[in-house]
């Protein structure tokens, strides 16, 4: 399989699972917010986003598995990146939470951190080994 | 790691390309190869070894030899 092959795919599965969780986060929330329906439906539903964001993770894991090893090793170091930064980030405002009082930090914000990191990981290390 | 694969696929007057279809990888990874970013695996090198009829020290050279 070629890498524009293995992208097409992985865009085909990826854009439309974080199309349903970004549309079930913010679904859910209004619902919430609202009371239009009870607590347990409303657990229900948030099962959404959830199957989503498996989907997502899915996808990517299937992408890294059909490219070759030289582009898969730029998708485990961009990955690595934004585990990382996910770590930090909970880990270092856990602590000020604790410690120091600071404003709590919705775990929700963790995956948008965590895509956000490790595509632009992802985009700045395929840029540094040529490949686009 | 230094390597001969451009000076070998330049005598068969194939691009990064053909060369990638032929080891069933990408033209990415040929060019990375190529230029000393990226070592390959050892199937990978087996491969490459195979395809141009060389042995793998051949193609690639060993750094640590390379400096005694």
């Amino acid at each position: 399989m070629t890498p524009e092959q293995a992208t097409c795919r992985y865009f085909k599965a990826f854009v439309p699972a974080i199309c349903v969780y970004a549309v079930g986060t913010v679904g859910i929330t209004w619902l919430g917010s609202r009371s239009l329906v009870p607590s347990a439906v409303l657990y229900m539903l948030a099962l959404v986003p959830v199957v989503a964001i498996f989907l997502a993770f899915w996808a990517h894991w299937r992408f890294a598995t059909e490219v070759d090893e030289f582009l898969r090793l730029i998708q485990i170091k961009g990955t690595l990146f934004g585990i990382a930064c996910v770590m930090i980030v909970a880990s270092g405002w856990g602590t000020l939470e604790t410690l120091a009082d600071a404003p709590n930090l919705p775990v929700f914000w963790l995956l948008p951190i965590f895509w956000v990191a490790q595509s632009a990981a992802t985009a700045i290390i395929s840029k540094r080994e040529g490949v686009f | 790691m230094k390597n001969r694969l451009k000076a070998l696929r330049a005598e068969r007057g194939w691009s990064q390309s053909v060369l990638g279809d032929h080891l069933d990888v990408s033209r990415q990874t040929i060019n990375a190869i190529e230029a000393g970013r990226y070592d390959p695996s050892l199937p990978l090198a087996f491969k490459i070894a195979r395809l141009f009829g060389r042995v793998i020290e051949e193609i690639f050279e060993d750094d640590v030899c390379a400096d005694d």
